[in-house]
């Protein structure tokens, strides 16, 4: 569905990601795993069109869509959750999801709004109010809704579980699990490796801007998987 | 002076305060969007009005002015649009995002630019500027009392500020248009994952603040009774002290200050004339930025 091919994207002289190739399946939960300051953010970034990759190619349902700008990426069907949330937060609840569809043109909008609304009850409490004042857990809730209004195939999700309480974490990984049920493909960088390991098809490492590893949650112990994704493999280091 | 010399003078204050308060609305517009301080806004605005003038002495002859000076408020607001748009893409569209004194700098540049332009196409002379009321009434005073009266001219462009200004909220509130302005302003990358263009947002707000710039310069020009390329770094002060008191970025904030500089203002010129006036203005700058540094409806901290 997605296919990254050997990019190499660069802030100034830094390469953050040195020639990274993955591709996330249709219909799965894909997780990208790795250590602060390995590219998972990057790549997330370079996917969304929000940095340009200096080489290599991404496509997306076979189209390449590699250095287009946010906007075009999001009509293809991809639309990304973004680290820290990044809510609108003067605006009402209501208007960020808007904001959501405003890649849209159709009638639904409205429609569509009132199924996330039963989706995240919570946010359907506080529709009228500014986003800056609900709490983290909300805020990554409306993240997650303001990116599904614009109906993508593809939904990257940027560490949602971050400075998140456990039992707000378990709720965002149900999302996770349901959202992808419903037929949305998910591709997802996280620092919860367990709970990662639980809902992830497949999953890559990612250290130094280089993928070290991909497969099945079941080809590499867990304690492995940690260990690579909070300290790096030794052998880098 | 007595109170009712108090209330003329506020009240001539306020309804002049308008055309400050668009101004204000200008340069807080931009700032709220961009995070950047046009400093040409005030003189672009001017163009406009200088434009407005152009188009007149185009289409009247002789000591007759070519059209009615309400149309002329319409010509000026759309040069000024249009000279907002050229100033955006002069000085912000290609000028490096990170380096903020760069697109200050360009500003500055185009404010002498377009204040030469203005001094060389009019020979430095004040240009007459038709009167709102010119032909409409006979006698353009509403008169209360000998003591109080509330000159027609200045209530007519008061409320056609005002009407500017809901047209504005609603643009800002009501439509998608607004969505993506308040979008960008309040959280870039998220409005650019929206698939909202950061650029053609930028450009429309500059457009926007032009046309009110625009009205704001024909309401001058009408108010005073002229236009003179010495008018341009006075407005151009007053909007960004409005810009200040109000609370950068914040809508509501330059109404109100622009307002409220308008009246006091008077009320400094009543009580001590027209050489002191701009003193005590600046004063009340200084008042502000020790004790309320982020305005009347600014905020105390800024949220990434």
């Amino acid at each position: 569905m997605l296919e990254i091919t050997d990019i190499v994207t660069s802030y100034g002289k830094i390469e953050a990601l040195k020639g990274v190739s993955l591709s996330v399946a249709p219909g799965k939960i894909t997780c990208l795993l790795g250590p602060n300051g390995a590219g998972k953010t990057t790549t997330m970034m370079t996917v969304a069109g929000l940095l340009k990759p200096r080489r290599g190619n991404i496509a997306f349902e076979e189209r390449n869509i590699t250095g287009r700008d946010p906007g075009h990426i999001v009509q293809s069907g991809i639309a990304l959750v973004p680290e820290n949330r990044l809510v609108f937060p003067d605006m009402t609840v209501h208007d960020n999801l808007r904001t959501g569809a405003y890649s849209r043109s159709d009638d639904e909008i409205e429609d569509d709004i009132a199924r996330m609304f039963e989706r995240f009850p919570r946010l359907h409490e506080r529709q009228e109010q500014h986003a800056g004042t609900l709490s983290g857990g909300e805020q990554q809730m409306l993240a997650v809704a303001r990116a599904l209004m614009a109906r993508p195939k593809l939904l990257l999700m940027d560490e949602p579980s971050l400075g998140l309480a456990p039992l707000i974490v378990e709720e965002i990984f149900r999302i996770i699990r349901d959202l992808n049920a419903e037929g949305t493909s998910i591709f997802l960088v996280e620092q919860n490796v367990h709970q990662a390991l639980k809902v992830a098809h497949y999953f890559y490492l990612l250290e130094q801007g280089r993928v070290t590893f991909g497969g099945s949650p079941g080809d590499l112990e867990e304690d492995e998987v940690i260990q690579r994704a909070y300290l790096g493999s030794a052998e880098q280091t | 002076m007595e109170f009712v010399d108090y209330l003329q003078a506020v009240t001539d204050g306020v309804m002049q305060g308008a055309y400050y308060a668009l101004i204000g609305i200008g340069f807080t517009l931009i700032f709220g969007v961009m995070n950047k301080i046009n400093l040409a806004y005030a003189a672009a605005a001017f163009g406009g009005a200088y434009a407005s003038l152009g188009v007149a002495a185009l289409i009247g002859t002789g000591d007759d002015f070519g059209l009615p000076p309400l149309i002329m408020f319409l010509v000026s607001a759309i040069a000024a649009g249009l000279f907002a748009w050229i100033v955006y893409t002069i000085c912000f569209r290609f000028t490096p995002d990170h380096y903020e004194l760069a697109t200050l700098m360009a500003t500055v540049g185009a404010f002498f630019l377009i204040e030469e332009i203005a001094v060389h196409s009019t020979a430095g002379e004040p240009m007459d500027f038709p009167e709102v009321l010119q032909g409409i009434v006979d006698d353009p005073m509403i008169e209360f009392s000998d003591a109080f009266a509330i000159r027609g001219d200045l209530l007519t462009i008061f409320l056609l500020a005002l009407i500017a200004m809901g047209l504005l909220l609603m643009l800002l509130y009501r439509t998608k248009l607004g969505l993506a302005t308040r979008a960008v302003a309040q959280q870039r990358t998220a409005a650019q994952l929206c698939g909202i263009s950061v650029d053609r947002t930028n450009a429309t707000t500059f457009i926007i603040a032009g046309v009110l710039g625009g009205l704001a310069g024909a309401m001058i020009g009408a108010a005073v009774g002229v236009l003179s390329p010495l008018l341009f770094v006075p407005l151009t002060v007053k909007g960004l002290i409005v810009t200040v008191i109000g609370g950068l970025g914040s809508i509501p904030g330059a109404i109100v200050a622009g307002l409220l500089v308008g009246g006091l203002e008077n009320v400094f010129l009543a009580l001590r004339g027209i050489t002191e006036r701009d003193m005590y203005v600046m004063l009340l700058l200084f008042l502000f930025l020790a004790f309320r540094p982020q305005g009347l409806f600014g905020k105390k901290a800024v949220r990434d």
